[in-house]
């Protein structure tokens, strides 16, 4: 593996691993962490979670990251990869 | 090669028409851009009776099925709607279905990718003896789009619209029951309508007449492909045929692994429990760039992966795919090259990429 990979790989598997162990527990969803596809359906389709959920996953990435969601932004919620998104954009801009 | 019952009203409208797995489909319509604007602007209309359809009693059906099915049927609330699939022997894919339990029955719609004759065969064999075969006597039109909501409001009333993703409801056309599942695959509003033969083409008519009313259109499978790529919806007719495995797939969501028994159950679990090697995962390609099925992706002088469904995203004015990657660099934000070690840099992406208008509708609140 190129080294350019390596440092990408390292810093977004590190947000995936602490956000879906929270997310599991949580939830008490019947997977193992690698049971989760990143870019599966959080609402609706996918996993099939709902309002109440949406409010859990909020909580958690506020809990592991210290990072809040605005509220009603959907787009944010919509897979484990597009909250991972936000995260890591929310941390480059801390810096 | 089995005809859809609404072929006519297709051949009148100039459709292209394909074969798949011994089903005839319509292929296109309009042109690629009409048909998915229809979809993301207004609704457009398709014809999904190439599915496999079953009815099931439900003292009968529930064992038979939650013996074939990935997912837990028993677990179906009255009223909803189960996604999940019918494994092979080896835990491999064979169709995408819906199971749902509609008060007394299940009724199952299957998207496959084995030869239709045997699909039936399956779902009716030995505890399924007691269901009945509808792939023939129903048709299946599908409603997607984002005033798709709009159309089976003037068809069946607003009380539809309390209808919950991933549900099914009995609602009377010309005073004969149709099944109404809200469960669509483009990221849009989506409804599927399941009619005896007799009533399909009057059905269709109406739903035709109304869709124009919005500026909709009627719209080919194909289609369907890049709204579900776009919307990263699982499609059976594109990754799944060329992965098949429901692991690399990132299925493991609609797989009940608690559940004792089901159709190549043993052989899931076992490559569950050894790891998945390769995983499926969304790229994007630069405005020189478009992919095709089959290319590979490299990092470095390292194959890593492999192109298994493309399509062209309107919304993005790019190129999407979904590429199969070693499971160690199977993540979005990285940079691999395209066809070759000196190939353009693509990146894998999130996935969905695009953000449709129906997120912006609450039909609760129309």
């Amino acid at each position: 593996m190129t080294e350019t990979l390596r440092v990408l790989i390292e810093r977004r598997a590190a947000i995936i691993n602490r956000f879906k162990e929270d997310l599991i527990q949580r939830l008490n969803l019947p997977y193992e962490p690698q049971d989760l596809h990143e870019d599966v359906s959080l609402l609706g389709a996918g996993l099939g979670l709902d309002s109440l959920d949406a409010l859990e996953i909020v909580l958690c990435v506020e809990n592991c990251f210290g990072i809040k969601i605005p509220d009603q932004n959907t787009s944010i919620l919509r897979s484990i990869n597009t909250i991972v998104d936000y995260v890591i954009a929310r941390q480059e801009k801390r810096g | 090669m089995r005809v859809s019952p609404l072929k006519n009203r297709f051949v009148r409208n100039n459709a292209s028409f394909s074969e798949r797995y011994g089903i005839e489909v319509v292929t296109r319509v309009r042109d690629a851009r009409t048909e998915y604007d229809a979809v993301r602007e207004t609704v457009g209309i398709t014809d999904f009776s190439f599915m496999q359809k079953f009815r099931f009693p439900e003292e009968a059906g529930l064992d038979h099925l939650d013996g074939l099915m990935a997912g837990n049927v028993a677990k179906i609330r009255f009223g909803r709607v189960l996604h999940t699939f019918l494994p092979d022997d080896e835990g491999m894919l064979l169709a995408d279905c819906y199971i749902a339990n509609s008060d007394d029955e299940f009724i199952v719609l299957c998207e496959s990718i084995a030869d239709d004759a045997d699909v039936r065969r399956r779902f009716l064999a030995g505890g399924g003896r007691d269901g009945e075969d509808w792939t023939e006597s129903h048709a299946v039109i599908g409603v997607d789009g984002y005033k798709a909501w709009e159309v089976v409001r003037q068809l069946f009333g607003a009380d539809i619209l309390g209808l919950p993703y991933l549900s099914i409801e009995r609602y009377l056309f010309n005073d004969i029951p149709v099944r109404v599942l809200r469960c669509g695959k483009t990221s849009e509003f989506g409804y599927l309508i399941v009619a005896p033969q007799e009533l399909a083409g009057a059905l269709f008519d109406t739903v035709m007449t109304i869709a124009q009313s919005l500026n909709g259109s009627l719209c080919g499978t194909a289609v369907h492909n890049d709204l579900r790529l776009e919307g990263r919806f699982f499609n059976i007719f594109a990754e799944g045929r060329e992965v098949r495995d429901p692991l690399a797939l990132g299925l493991q969501w609609m797989i009940d692994f608690e559940k004792e028994r089901f159709i190549g159950r043993d052989a899931l679990v076992a490559r569950r429990s050894a790891g998945v090697r390769k995983k499926i995962i969304g790229i994007r390609a630069p405005d020189s760039v478009t992919f095709e099925t089959g290319k590979t992706l490299f990092d470095g002088d390292t194959e890593v992966g492999a192109v298994k469904a493309a399509c062209y995203s309107y919304q993005l004015n790019a190129s999407l795919g979904l590429a199969l990657f070693e499971s160690d660099v199977a993540y979005a934000g990285l940079p691999f090259h395209y066809g070759s070690p000196s190939g353009q840099v693509v990146q894998s992406i999130s996935m969905p990429p695009i953000m449709p208008k129906s997120l912006t509708v609450k039909l609760d609140e129309l």
